[in-house]
């Protein structure tokens, strides 16, 4: 069932939408990524728990401000003066309220415009609005992959997946902060899925299977520890048994 | 199995030696946005505008600039860890982006930023094709099937020509003896 409210806010949400991509051309399309074949390429957003955490973020945020400006209202009116308090209530009643359109306008293109591309060897990660950031990483190029659950994202069933790179940086941004930006640009962070594990398995399979270190190491090791450990061919038992033959016959002699 | 990776084909890397011009409207925009201070920002990028040069070659990229204080950046692409490609606002109504390029060092910022280059979306994944892992293992997987196939007469198996320099000295041997009795 559809309220009218809710007709409204689309209109309005897709008029926002009609300006980003007219006049600040935001894309609306996701990244586009190269890959061995289109079937393996898998384009999604987070979760929808992603956006119902968002949201209720944004209530208690909401509740909480408010509620003082509310407080503060309420003690201009009884301590001050009457007069006073209905003259700032047009402002006060603005501030309670046009903030909280755009914060909620906000959290809606935040999830709309996060992407995440996989393919089979690598991923490119979008998230932004205003400045548009697209990391793209191969997965043999990956150091370790974790996979990060506070309480709240557990009862909302997301979790979010770091991906690190070789490559140190300290931690320019603190845990858990409300951007949640990737430590460092060694890191690709996929926030808010719902299937971490089976990304993980995904990742870490390309990782298993490489070689190297990932650090633009070639591909050489693997061809020569094969040349010494199955040393003998049968070019060479055919040279052996030959050798046997002569020292046999050589006794014989003597 | 290497062929789906494809960029534009229109598109040549190699020919980049400069940034766009558009580079330096964009530096004009950005530091006249600091209104006072626009003198001191904007000599810094201007000399970086016209000093900057880009090669673009078969093994890396090297990337140099400055007039009294030089810099210059040189990498493999083979070493690239990872590609951020950033555009903000200014930027994308100029149609131009940054192409931020990282290797395993130690920093947290990128080694290297491409900038003023309007296809770098192309640049961008044209980088990506030649990045470790981005088709997959080149050379291991079809070599060790051929080595075990077609061993006898690698020239250089040294236990083969040690182990045939033994026979034969034993065959002189054995001959030497025979004629010998």
């Amino acid at each position: 069932m559809k309220t009218p409210v809710d007709h409204a806010s689309q209109w309005i949400y897709k008029g926002v939408w009609a300006v980003l991509v007219g006049l600040f051309n935001v894309p609306k399309q996701p990244p586009s990524h190269l890959s061995d074949s289109a079937a393996t390429l898998q384009t999604f957003h987070p979760a929808h728990g992603f956006l119902r955490l968002l949201r209720l973020q944004f209530w208690l945020i909401l509740t909480f401000i408010d509620g003082l400006l509310l407080a503060a209202w309420v003690i201009v009116f009884f301590k001050v003066s009457h007069t006073l308090a209905y003259l700032i209530s047009p402002v006060v009643l603005f501030v309670m309220v046009a903030p909280d359109i755009v914060a909620y306008v906000a959290i809606y293109l935040r999830y709309d415009t996060t992407w995440y591309v996989l393919s089979d060897r690598s991923m490119r990660l979008r998230r932004g609005v205003w400045i548009i950031r697209e990391a793209t990483i191969t997965f043999e190029n990956v150091q370790n992959v974790s996979i990060r659950q506070g309480p709240i994202q557990r009862i909302f069933g997301i979790s979010n997946l770091v991906v690190e790179t070789a490559g140190g940086g300290g931690e320019r941004r603190a845990h858990g902060h409300h951007h949640a930006q990737p430590a460092s640009m060694h890191a690709g962070l996929i926030e808010g899925i719902d299937n971490p594990a089976e990304l993980r398995e995904l990742i870490m399979q390309r990782v298993r299977a490489s070689k190297s270190a990932g650090l633009g190491d070639e591909h050489h090791l693997p061809q020569n520890v094969l040349a010494g450990s199955t040393g003998w061919m049968p070019a060479h038992l055919e040279v052996l048994r030959e050798i046997r033959h002569l020292v046999v016959a050589l006794r014989g002699i003597n | 199995m290497n062929t789906p990776i494809e960029t534009a084909a229109d598109f040549h890397p190699r020919t980049i030696t400069r940034p766009e011009r558009v580079l330096l409207q964009y530096y004009i925009v950005t530091s006249a946005l600091t209104i006072v201070l626009f003198p001191f920002v904007f000599l810094p990028q201007y000399v970086k505008y016209r000093t900057l040069r880009y090669r673009f070659d078969d093994e890396g990229i090297s990337m140099a600039w400055g007039l009294l204080w030089r810099k210059e950046i040189n990498l493999t692409y083979r070493r690239i860890q990872d590609i951020h490609l950033t555009r903000n606002l200014i930027e994308r109504w100029m149609g131009l982006s940054t192409v931020s390029v990282q290797t395993a060092s130690g920093s947290s910022g990128a080694e290297m930023s491409i900038v003023g280059i309007t296809r770098s979306g192309e640049l961008r994944d044209w980088l990506y094709t030649k990045m470790r892992g981005a088709r997959g293992l080149e050379t291991p997987a079809p070599a060790p099937a051929e080595h075990q196939e077609s061993p006898p007469h690698s020239p250089d198996d040294e236990a083969l020509v040690l182990l045939r320099e033994i026979r034969d000295e034993l065959r002189q041997l054995a001959q030497d003896q025979g004629a010998a009795q």
